[in-house]
């Protein structure tokens, strides 16, 4: 008889708050762990898709895309179409027409803010919500505390961490983590330091590496 | 003092992790967030269902 209920299985998770994928993912893996059945600690980190966009891109996701793929502003409508339609089988509704194209930086500091309070899961969840549900922006400061004092952070303390980059460190030595495990896209799963898990995976793939994870553990004791 | 010349460059160490599950699940690189093949013929498939193309 195995003990699910013992030492939670670890899962480093490196993600971008404007990466579809990303949240896809999380709902997947979230009923993987659901499935899965035992005790998961789960860490997210930072990863910057595009540090290089401004905070406030005058334009919308498709001219975004288009500008800087140089795809047809079809073949951007297209994709984005589908991936809506991928969020809403996991229980997503993605609103594309109301996105707010910007910079992620300031809120990976925010969530790393979130770390140090205790609250970062829920911070991930309400920064992904604001910017794939409810059009909000995730890359102004005054945003971002407002964001933060929804799930009752301290917002004047949010403004002054963000203006001072306070948690910038944190967030280049994640993006430096995820070089040192060869992590190009997210989202990105690393189960346990061993296991590595690239993309928005079905839930059973999640549900089998916990389960790997936790009976390797098990061998060795 | 250093010299520049023969500081090293500062690579990080790489980690070795076991890849497990599907290669080709949906991942972002960069501003580009692929779509698998099968995925794309599930929409479709949907859509047709609900007659929707």
């Amino acid at each position: 008889m195995t003990d699910k209920s013992a030492s939670p299985i670890k899962v480093d998770i490196w993600s971008d708050v404007q990466c579809p994928w990303c949240y896809i993912g999380k709902r997947k893996f979230e009923a993987g762990a659901a499935a899965y059945g035992g005790a998961v600690e789960v860490e997210y980190h930072s990863f910057e898709l595009a540090p290089d966009t401004p905070v406030d891109f005058d334009g919308s996701p498709v001219d975004y895309l288009s500008q800087r793929k140089g795809m047809p502003v079809e073949q951007v409508t297209r994709m984005l179409t589908n991936v809506t339609g991928i969020a809403a089988s996991v229980g997503l509704d993605f609103d594309y027409d109301h996105v707010h194209q910007t910079n992620t930086v300031k809120a990976h500091e925010l969530i790393h803010f979130a770390k140090a309070q205790g609250r970062q899961l829920d911070m991930k969840e309400r920064l992904l919500k604001a910017y794939f549900v409810d059009g909000r922006h995730v890359g102004r400061i005054e945003d971002l505390a407002d964001l933060a004092a929804e799930i009752g952070l301290d917002r004047k303390e949010v403004v002054r961490v963000l203006t001072d980059e306070t948690y910038l460190a944190e967030v280049k030595a994640d993006v430096a983590q995820a070089a040192s495990y060869g992590i190009q896209g997210v989202p990105f799963f690393v189960i346990e330091g061993t296991y590595g898990v690239s993309g928005a995976q079905d839930a059973t793939s999640f549900a089998n590496v916990l389960e790997q994870a936790r009976s390797e553990r098990e061998a060795i004791k | 003092m250093t010299d520049a010349a023969t500081t090293p460059e500062m690579i990080p160490e790489r980690i070795p992790l076991t890849p497990v599950g599907d290669p080709s699940a949906g991942v972002c690189v960069g501003a580009f967030c692929a779509i698998p093949d099968d995925q794309e013929q599930a929409i479709v498939s949907h859509r047709l269902d609900e007659d929707l193309v």
